[in-house]
């Protein structure tokens, strides 16, 4: 019913595997649930690293399964933010799911339960990869299958992530504390080669940067939401030489 | 982070994937401008959280091997590598970096 409408859908998708062609091919899938195990670990050992114990850091990886959330949630904590203020700054990067799942209820026919239950597992590349199969049947399938691989990959990812982040000790070490910017980059990559997203982004790390030595940990984050507001006053174009 | 931290991120997430599923595609179809801030505002969270991540130690900014390490994982995703490469690439540069000075 939906294809070809864009506003919610086609802009999302640029965020999620730029592959997202016919049947998607099992190398594909490996390799996404492999990205989603190295997310796992990231998230995890970051997750542990502000002193979470073991069983809280999987029952939220499992639970909330937003890596994005997760980081920006923590991000908060571990500058010294107010619980409040890391909590709200998790759920507005969540709202980016919500828009995935709803790209996704517009092309999924399942019973209510099973619909229930794939927005709980929506991400970038398993609507994605769902929404631009063809038919209905195929949506539906493609959908659950990548989404047990991406499940599988971010669960054991998970598990790793707590007991390495435990045996690791200070991130600083290794070199670990540039791992989650680094994830967080490669995750939104696909949405910075739109000019509208880029100046957003850079709007945002603008005001967070200059606002740091200034107001209390956490709010800094919260300002630059207000990054989206200038963002939408420029044409959702793909930046020039990005090839896309 | 306390048990009630993690079930309020958690209700947080699934609602916003249940409304999306259930209640919100019709309403934001109709609504492209609204669509495309929800879609930005992360984008603006998630690039504060990176600044925040790389250049922040409490409330002063700094300059250290982490932005040298997000540099290097800047060329490794404009290079469209695979995440577990600009991962592994940002450790080993900063970690790196690091035991060098």
């Amino acid at each position: 019913v939906a294809r070809g409408r864009t506003g919610v859908t086609a802009s999302v998708l640029a965020m999620g595997d730029p592959a997202a062609a016919a049947v998607p091919r099992r190398v594909d899938v490996l390799a996404l649930s492999a990205a989603y195990f190295t997310v796992g670990v990231t998230v995890s050992v970051a997750v542990v690293g502000i002193g979470t114990p073991a069983w809280l850091t999987l029952l939220v990886a499992v639970t909330a399964y937003s890596a994005t959330s997760e980081l920006a949630f923590v991000a908060v904590m571990a500058a010294g933010g107010s619980l409040p203020a890391a909590l709200v700054s998790g759920w507005l990067v969540a709202s980016r799911f919500g828009l995935l799942a709803t790209s996704l209820g517009l092309r999924l026919s399942a019973p209510p339960a099973e619909r229930a239950a794939a927005a709980l597992v929506s991400v970038d590349p398993n609507v994605a990869l769902a929404i631009a199969q063809p038919d209905a049947p195929a949506v539906r399938t493609v959908y659950w299958r990548v989404s047990a691989w991406l499940v599988g990959g971010w669960v054991s990812g998970s598990v790793v992530g707590v007991v390495l982040g435990n045996v690791l000790g200070d991130p600083r070490t290794w070199g670990l504390d540039a791992v989650f910017p680094a994830a967080l980059l490669a995750i939104v990559s696909g949405l910075l080669r739109r000019r509208d997203a880029a100046l957003t982004a850079v709007v945002g790390a603008g005001l967070c940067l200059a606002l740091i030595p200034l107001v209390p940990a956490g709010l800094p984050i919260l300002v630059a939401v207000s990054g989206a507001v200038l963002g939408l006053a420029v044409a959702p174009r793909p930046v020039r030489g990005s090839g896309l | 982070v306390s048990l009630l931290a993690v079930v309020l991120l958690s209700i947080g997430t699934a609602a916003q994937r249940l409304a999306g599923m259930f209640l919100l595609g019709r309403f934001l179809e109709d609504r492209p401008g609204l669509a495309r801030l929800a879609e930005l505002i992360p984008v603006a969270i998630i690039a504060a959280v990176i600044a925040q991540l790389t250049l922040a130690r409490g409330q002063t900014l700094v300059v250290d091997a982490r932005l040298f390490g997000l540099g290097v994982a800047a060329v490794l995703v404009a290079r469209r590598l695979p995440l577990v490469v600009v991962v592994v690439g940002a450790a080993v540069a900063t970690g790196g970096l690091r035991a060098l000075t």
